[in-house]
């Protein structure tokens, strides 16, 4: 054949010729965010009830922050694990092994992963924390989990960059009252080599949907060699109320309630199955003269999916 | 029956690889089947062979294993018997001739199958006497290169039978060269069921998959989908894989205003998780030697718009059935045949179930069976005739091997 087609070194389908590999979990999301991991595995002991999925966060020292989820037979030589959308995993990475018995737990590799029900997630209303999970192969070949956990979340939708400015659409969830949140709510630029150095623009709301207009001049007037990194941030008009609404706050575990109050949200985009947005979703560099030189300005999403504007030199 | 496979590298990834694998598991269920890989690499394969398959090597280049034959002598000088107009020539030594023709000579299969033209080559001019010899072109005759087709000229008739994975190449076969007694069949590669429910056609995406390379046409794709979004706005492309046009690609995207519509996705492994997202699949090639990713599709319910071009498509699709065929190039044709599916939910649903249907022709049970029939009809031809074909065979291979005016004087002796 000759299309080598658009696949990687490490094949799993069923029942394709599988790799020699290790134990792989195929996982399913239900719409509402939660998993099921389902492994061809035999319990040696089905009264083993330690018997676990383990999800390790990332970065942790070993057991420090550490979700089990028990192993039920589903089938036979299967078992099954659930994560439902209503435990909100604190924000970050997790790595995925199996525990059975005494032994080790051991490290899984992912088999088939159907997403589709992410795809285009629209999070029905509720006021707890937006939780959000994916699983993805990391580019060692292993199972990990990235979560992300937020309210209120201020989902980013379509960006247009034309004429120096970046039109941004976004909508905002897991607030109470998203009309009264978003009346008179800014988009807040911060200059990251120097968070005092802010601009803001205001936001036009139609329930919970929110356009911006943001004239890259304003924030290419700061520039001065370089690369700078503006953080997009989505603020309420009374900046009375302390809190932020993000990973930090929302792993310490506040209460809801508390957090819907938050008065400002780091614009992201999580709602979907694309684990790493950097490299997909590409927005066009516009060119553009400053006191100090020409410079590109470049919409993008960092690392953890939330927005900011890159101002470099051209 | 005694099958054996005889490949370039059984321990590395790519479509024949894959598809070889699928056709001798399937196989070792009723027969002894060998996968026979020139090289050795790493230490497992990629693709697991099944229990029941027996996967063994000839030249060990594992630089860690004991048997590394790499800093043999003989490695490093040239190939005699594998051709050099062949494109894997320079991995090709006097080892590898060494071993391949032992390997042939000692063989005591009733089926030895090639899997490229180089190793067809060897197996024409070494395998035993009495061994069913089949030559795979998971290529196409067209595209290659003069010269190796000089030489498949010269050797194939050797051959029992030579397998193309469409009929139009079969076709070009029988039409160009001269093949007297050599089967000529189209066996198309097969694909397994995917371990994931089929796409429910609801989904407002449009999916397409494949290297990204200038011969896949993907700037046709978005200037196709440029006309998609005018009219529906609400859906959007997935383009995955990767490859040397992704900078290119992303520019035009960018140019078209289409960087909210059409995403440059990476490569992706399986991608039967990632059809299943869409609701139809697009092809814009301008060549497809068979169209693996058409099959892929159907296979996961999507109906696939795709250019009719050579040599796959218009042999997997059913237009207006399970998919559509547009002209080759036609960017309005292309969006045109996209927004008919788009725009008819019905349709689109309809077509996407009579692509599952249709294409359970390409199970590995379908297509093993067809080898299976095929290599059973040879074996019984065997006997006088094999060997009166074969020595037919070779004084045809003096002729061509000595005297090779290309096509117009090979007409010609077909005339007289």
């Amino acid at each position: 054949m000759t299309t080598p087609s658009a696949q990687l070194p490490t094949p799993a389908s069923r029942p394709e010729p599988e790799a020699s590999a290790p134990l792989r979990a195929d996982s399913v999301a239900d719409s509402a965010g939660g998993l099921t991991f389902d492994i061809d595995l035999t319990l040696p002991d089905p009264a083993d009830w330690n018997a676990a999925l383990v999800l390790r966060l990332r970065g942790d020292a070993e057991g420090a922050d550490e979700v089990r989820l028990p192993l039920s037979p589903a089938g036979e030589r299967r078992v099954r694990a659930v994560l439902p959308s209503t435990v909100a995993l604190p924000e970050g990475r997790w790595d995925v092994y199996v525990a059975v018995g005494d032994e080790r737990p051991q490290r899984l590799a992912p088999g088939l992963n159907d997403l589709r029900s992410l795809v285009d997630r629209r999070p029905g209303p509720s006021l707890s924390p937006l939780a959000v999970c994916i699983p993805y192969t990391t580019k060692h070949g292993n199972l990990s989990l990235r979560s992300w956990l937020r309210a209120p979340h201020a989902e980013a939708g379509e960006l247009r960059v034309a004429d120096g400015t970046l039109t941004g659409r976004g909508r905002l969830y897991r607030v109470e009252r998203p009309v009264a949140w978003l009346t008179g709510a800014v988009v807040r630029a911060r200059l990251r080599r120097d968070p005092s150095v802010e601009h803001e623009v205001p936001v036009t709301a139609d329930y919970a949907d929110f356009d911006f207009w943001l004239a890259y001049a304003d924030l290419a007037a700061h520039w001065d060699g370089g690369q700078d990194v503006w953080d997009l941030w989505l603020a309420r008009a009374d900046g009375a109320e302390e809190g932020e609404g993000h990973a930090a706050e929302a792993a310490a575990g506040t209460a809801p309630a508390d957090r819907s109050s938050a008065t400002r949200v780091r614009i992201a985009r999580i709602l979907d199955d694309v684990v790493d947005k950097k490299p997909v979703f590409a927005y066009p560099a516009l060119s553009l003269g400053t006191d100090r030189g020409t410079v590109r300005v470049t919409p993008y999403y960092t690392a953890d999916n939330d927005l900011s504007v890159r101002v470099e030199g051209a | 029956m005694h099958i054996s496979f005889l490949i370039h590298n059984a321990y590395g990834i790519g479509g024949t690889i894959r598809t070889t694998y699928n056709t001798a598991r399937t196989l070792a269920e009723q027969h002894d089947v060998e996968i026979v890989s020139v090289f050795r690499h790493r230490d497992e394969p990629v693709f697991d062979p099944g229990s029941k398959v027996t996967l063994r090597h000839l030249v060990d280049i594992r630089k860690n294993s004991p048997d590394y034959e790499g800093d043999d002598p003989r490695y490093t000088k040239p190939a005699r018997v594998f051709p050099y107009t062949e494109g894997r020539y320079k991995q090709y030594s006097e080892l590898t001739d060494l071993r391949v023709a032992e390997h042939l000579a000692g063989l005591e299969t009733d089926v030895v199958v090639g899997t490229r033209p180089g190793l067809n080559c060897h197996i024409a001019r070494e395998a035993r006497r009495g061994i069913v010899r089949v030559g795979q072109e998971h290529l196409t005759l067209s595209t290659h290169s003069k010269g190796l087709k000089k030489t498949l000229r010269g050797l194939y008739p050797r051959l029992d039978a030579v397998t193309t994975v469409t009929e139009a190449d079969a076709n070009t076969y029988r039409r160009q060269m001269r093949l007297p007694g050599v089967r000529v069949e189209a066996v198309p590669n097969s694909i397994p069921e995917p371990g994931i429910s089929p796409a429910d056609g609801t989904g407002k995406w449009v999916v397409a998959a494949g290297r990204l390379a200038p011969v896949k046409r993907y700037d046709l794709l978005a200037k196709a989908f440029a006309k998609v979004v005018a009219q529906r706005p609400d859906w959007r492309l997935r383009i995955y894989g990767g490859g040397a046009e992704r900078d290119k690609l992303r520019a035009l995207i960018h140019r078209l205003g289409l960087y909210n519509h059409v995403y440059l996705m990476g490569p992706a492994n399986p991608l039967d998780p990632e059809w299943v997202k869409g609701s139809i699949a697009a092809v814009t090639s301008s060549l497809e030697s068979f169209g693996m990713t058409i099959v892929e599709a159907m296979r996961c319910g999507l109906p696939v718009v795709s250019t009719d071009c050579p040599h796959g498509p218009g042999e997997i699709i059913e237009d207006g059935v399970d998919g559509r065929l547009v002209p080759v190039g036609d960017v309005n044709a292309i969006a045109g045949a996209l927004l008919d599916l788009i725009n008819n939910d019905e349709l689109r649903q309809r077509m996407g179930g009579a692509a599952l249907a249709n294409s359970a022709r390409f199970a590995p049970s379908q297509v093993a069976g067809r080898y299976e029939a095929l290599f059973s009809d040879l074996m019984s031809r065997g006997g006088l005739r094999g060997s009166l074909h074969r020595t037919r065979g070779a004084l045809l291979s003096g002729v061509y091997a000595t005297k090779d005016v290309g096509r117009q004087a090979f007409r010609k002796v077909r005339a007289a």
